[in-house]
């Protein structure tokens, strides 16, 4: 167990925006509004999966909505206190512990706040190791536990829960229509599960491990080294390309950000185009020619995340814009997303790419995401 | 005054339900078989009114939401009401003594009289519309201050939610998203009353009204009398129109049938025409494009021979019909009221003008 400390939340929305690959909405405001709660002297412990009861109470708290709109929309500030105590109503019980959904991204800090708030000790740990834009892309609900009880409640005060689901696909299905109708972002709280199953199915330690590749950004950039390299480091993968962006597709749709952008090279990648389809986080990258993708060479569920190339700071793509000059990692998912079951639900042709073959990132053992 | 409603007495107050139903809320057919059915099985069911609930006593309301085209298609599966039902009963703080209708103009006439009967409660003499409306916060209890909250909803598939909003006009556009989810029709159970609630804000004896229109329906039609003029005598209605269906436009959008239809005039009416706008249920007529009744005053067609009311979703070319008007209830006659339910809240820029003052 630690206590999260300002410098720490520093390093985890640094960690978080790279993790978040490209989408989960930017950490920023999150940050400046956990690191306000700790000024105010509320604190928050994160436990360990292995220091979770078996038999405690447990949900996952997270926004869900359009990144784009998640940096316009100022939140009430009382949301996940509501969602929470929506649920522990249906449930007839106090909740003993918050989850992460999503270390990538702002949901990696919602549940910091929720936790401050609320006095809930925090688990390391969360059910992506990554952001994925779709409910049923958890390790939790791939592994067959129930998606239900499921509340979403907004900035106004109005709280829907949702006691039972055919499936997760189902959940995603209604809680994207209410998200959208509660003006594009709402809070989440599901499912209400044990400690045992969050301990089989969640991605462990994935708050610690946002912070490490954090603190090795804020460490390279002190000493003036690379921050690419430090960032590998930490998550193992690849450098795929640097160069300059030239151009960004964008448009809000159904509540998700989607789009494609192209980027040209610089340096060793000079002649050469790496073009990234998203929907809010990137999908697939293909390296080719100005007009032409030639050749996938990192997709789904991989890591795909753009940094600004001096700075190492993440880039999401609701911030992509003509000019930036990034370099693009590819970073091994979780092996839990690397079965033939998961694939169907968070490989390339989940997305509607069909004629995209997922090709596994190596992997070193015990390193990056577990 | 309490009685009890058995088979007949479905059938009838199925009957009435439909010319309350204003060309909507839901063929109370499905229902009817359903309450029959549940009656059937459990025994009648008791009618109490209002006046007989303690002050204190807990109601609330079970109906079906979607869009009624839909409704005469997608089977329930047959336990849904009782599921939101009872997911109700765990968020409202006290037992539910009394089931009630929210609606008492079609498929929500029936449905809470099948559920009563399933589970052994009285069922109340009163509604929250006094016809049928097409959405969820359009209920008199709305105008009292009643909240709708806590809304359960459940599906034939499985599938349930608990809402609970800052207002019923946002209860609206979530039930509405969900049950469009759910397959555009879903049961629910909200607008949980007490006694003293339901005395001051509820439209009194409407099962009872149906039931009357029904039955001087069935017994003109026995009699070889005029079943028109029984429903004149029931509700009060006024004949404002008397033609032959030309022209329908129907769309299922967003979990509501919109759409209009074109009558060509018969024998006194012959040489005009009358439009008549709906969204699940009648909603504006005109006669050569001049507003003559609007809602909330009801407007519902019915077969010229044989009085049988007209839903919107059965409507098609030919149809020789008599198009009669009927006062609504005064609570929606208030500012407030029309502000809920008037012209100018489904879109039409005309002030309302009780039908009375035009055709009395």
């Amino acid at each position: 167990m630690w206590s999260l400390s300002h410098d720490d939340v520093e390093a985890i929305a640094i960690g978080a925006g790279i993790l978040g690959t490209g989408g989960g909405g930017s950490p920023y405001l999150g940050k400046i509004r956990m690191q306000h709660l700790l000024r105010q002297g509320y604190t928050v412990d994160i436990i360990s999966l292995d220091e979770l009861a078996d038999n405690a109470l447990t949900c996952e708290i997270g926004w869900m909505g359009a990144p784009t709109v998640g940096v316009e929309k100022i939140h009430a500030g009382d949301e996940a206190q509501w969602a929470l105590a929506a649920l522990e109503k249906y449930v007839g019980q106090p909740l003993d512990a918050i989850l992460c959904s999503e270390i990538g991204g702002s949901n990696s800090i919602a549940p910091l706040e929720a936790g401050a708030l609320t006095g809930k000790p925090v688990v390391d740990g969360d059910a992506m190791g990554r952001a994925f834009p779709k409910m049923q892309m958890s390790t939790h609900f791939i592994a067959g536990v129930a998606c239900t009880p499921a509340v979403l409640v907004d900035e106004k005060g109005n709280a829907i829960l949702l006691s039972h689901m055919t499936d997760s696909f189902a959940l995603e299905r209604f809680t994207r229509d209410l998200c959208v109708q509660m003006g594009c972002t709402a809070m989440l709280a599901l499912p209400v599960m044990r400690g045992i199953q969050a301990k089989a199915t969640s991605v462990p330690g994935t708050i610690t491990l946002a912070r490490h590749v954090g603190e090795a950004v804020l460490a390279a950039r002190a000493s003036k080294d690379s921050v690419v390299a430090a960032v590998l480091a930490i998550t193992g993968g690849i450098e795929l390309f640097t160069g300059k962006l030239v151009d960004v597709q964008r448009l809000t749709a159904r509540g998700f950000a989607r789009g494609e952008l192209v980027c040209e090279g610089l340096g060793a990648d000079r002649g050469e185009w790496l073009h990234i389809a998203f929907q809010n986080e990137n999908l697939i990258a293909w390296r080719g020619g100005q007009a032409s993708r030639d050749q996938v060479v990192a997709c789904v569920p991989d890591l795909i995340c753009l940094l600004e190339t001096d700075t190492g700071e993440p880039i999401t793509t609701e911030q992509l814009r003509y000019g930036l000059r990034v370099t693009v990692l590819a970073i091994p998912c979780t092996d839990q997303f690397r079965t033939e079951a998961a694939l169907k639900i968070v490989g390339p042709s989940a997305f509607g790419y069909h004629d995209v073959i997922y090709h596994p990132l190596p992997k070193q053992a015990g390193m990056g995401i577990q | 005054m309490r009685r009890m409603i058995g088979i007949k007495e479905v059938e009838d107050i199925a009957l009435g339900a439909a010319v309350l139903g204003t060309g909507g809320g839901g063929d109370p057919y499905v229902g009817k078989l359903m309450a029959q059915q549940a009656i059937r099985e459990h025994g009648p069911v008791e009618l109490v009114t209002a006046d007989e609930m303690a002050p204190e006593d807990m109601s609330v309301a079970i109906a079906m939401m979607g869009a009624p085209t839909v409704m005469v298609e997608k089977i329930p599966g047959g336990n849904e009401c009782v599921q939101a039902f009872k997911a109700v009963q765990s968020y409202v703080g006290k037992e539910i003594r009394y089931i009630y209708s929210i609606e008492a103009g079609g498929i929500n006439s029936t449905i809470p009289i099948r559920l009563a009967a399933q589970l052994g409660l009285p069922l109340l003499d009163l509604d929250g519309m006094g016809r049928a409306f097409p959405e969820i916060q359009m209920v008199t209890h709305n105008l009292f201050g009643i909240t709708a909250t806590p809304f359960t909803m459940a599906d034939e598939k499985g599938n349930s939610a608990v809402l609970a909003t800052i207002d019923n006009r946002w209860m609206e556009t979530f039930a509405r998203g969900i049950a469009v989810n759910m397959g555009a029709t879903a049961h629910i159970a909200c607008y949980a009353a007490t006694g003293a609630q339901q005395q001051e804000s509820a439209i009194h004896g409407t099962m009872s009204l149906a039931e009357n229109i029904g039955k001087a329906i069935r017994e003109a039609r026995t009699a070889h009398t005029n079943p028109i003029a029984a429903i004149q005598q029931t509700t009060g209605a006024f004949v404002v129109f008397h033609g032959k269906l030309i022209d329908v436009q129907r769309r299922t959008v967003a979990g509501f049938a919109h759409g209009s239809a074109v009558l060509e005039g018969i024998g006194a009416h012959s040489g005009t025409t009358m439009n008549i706008q709906f969204q699940n249920e009648n909603l504006i007529a005109e006669t050569d494009g001049e507003v003559i009744v609007s809602v909330p005053d009801l407007i519902t067609m019915v077969e010229e021979d044989t009085g049988e009311p007209i839903t919107t979703e059965q409507l098609r070319y030919g149809f020789r019909v008599l198009v009669l008007a009927m006062p609504c209830h005064p609570h929606w006659r208030t500012e407030q009221g029309l502000k809920v339910v008037g012209p100018r809240y489904f879109g039409y820029d005309t002030d309302y003008v009780p039908v009375e003052t035009r055709f009395a």
